[in-house]
């Protein structure tokens, strides 16, 4: 990481194998009780109480509602990637991130300088967008865009807590 | 089309967005609805895919981890549903999209580095039938990704 964040200044804590079990329930059922952790892991309620509380006090994992972007009234979605002159690119990135419809942002080395993951709620929302947000920011050159015409998974269990 | 969450709908997942270890209680008594009410609907929106409740961890909290936009050529057109179809099957990747323009497939996982990168798509994706190319950018910045929202699917 380029620019260390706040959550990255944290103290990382150490995993062991239940916390790794804890993990990989929660990631089947966010909302399972601990009574029932605890009995598929065969170890007592307040470990497992204290292990979840340890690992998001120390911003380690979090247990979230995640929204269907469909749901949420976007129908559209789109990787567009972003080249950039005159500005540094993770300055750009962190402009692009304050906008709400760019869900995920990514400085990359290659043809494209960042790589970001929009919504949109229809074909007029999208062109505004584009023209009015995303192309109006300084340093943005160009912008190549590429819509999701089907998804076929979209669950990325590792994110950066710190923007979201 | 998947329906739209409704006002009451909204307020309990705005809740929950957050910390979603919350109780149905706490959740009742802020919104001044029954545990009942708050049960139901979390229990119809999960049912209904309009929301997944799920553990996520910090990607700041890996040691090089990095994240791989891996682009997907397939050999003939007929053949992109199915290769798609099979990319999802893949653990590793955390996002698999039939896209229009730039590929024709968009698969996005996290690795270590460069030599992982290319370890991984020469053994998992291009071994692939029907993969004709890909075309990888590999993160060196992960600025964002709010995980409040995502294509539910499984």
């Amino acid at each position: 990481m380029i620019n260390p964040t706040p959550s990255a200044r944290v103290v990382p804590i150490d995993l062991d194998e239940t916390d790794q079990a804890i993990i990989g329930l929660l990631r089947q059922d966010g909302r399972m009780p601990y009574r029932a952790i605890a009995r598929a892991l065969d170890v007592a309620e307040n470990t497992v109480r204290a292990r979840v509380r340890r690992m998001e006090e120390s911003d380690t994992m979090r247990v979230v509602a995640v929204t269907d972007i469909e749901a949420a009234g976007y129908s559209m979605l789109l990787a567009i990637g972003v080249q950039v002159e005159g500005r540094p690119p993770e300055q750009v990135a962190r402009e692009l991130a304050t906008v709400a419809e760019v869900f995920s942002v990514s400085v990359v080395v290659g043809a494209q300088d960042i790589e970001i993951l929009v919504v949109a709620q229809d074909q007029a929302a999208l062109n505004e967008l584009i023209r009015d947000k995303l192309g109006a920011i300084p340093g943005v050159r160009r912008l190549t865009p590429a819509l999701a015409l089907d998804v076929l998974k979209n669950q990325p269990d590792w994110v950066p807590f710190h923007a979201a | 089309m998947r329906r739209s969450l409704d006002k009451a709908d909204l307020a309990i997942v705005g809740r929950l967005s957050r910390d979603a270890r919350v109780s149905n209680r706490e959740i009742a008594e802020q919104l001044g609805v029954s545990e009942g009410t708050v049960r139901g609907r979390i229990k119809r929106m999960e049912e209904e895919k309009l929301i997944r409740i799920t553990a996520v961890t910090n990607i700041d909290r890996f040691k090089d981890a990095a994240l791989a936009y891996i682009w997907i050529e397939v050999e003939r057109s007929g053949q992109i549903r199915e290769v798609a179809a099979q990319l999802a099957g893949v653990s590793e990747l955390g996002f698999v999209g039939v896209m229009l323009g730039r590929a024709d497939i968009l698969a996005i996982t996290m690795v270590r580095n460069a030599e992982h990168l290319a370890e991984f798509v020469h053994q998992r994706i291009s071994v692939i039938k029907g993969v004709r190319g890909t075309r990888s950018t590999l993160g060196v910045n992960f600025v964002k990704h709010d995980y409040r929202m995502a294509r539910i699917v499984s």
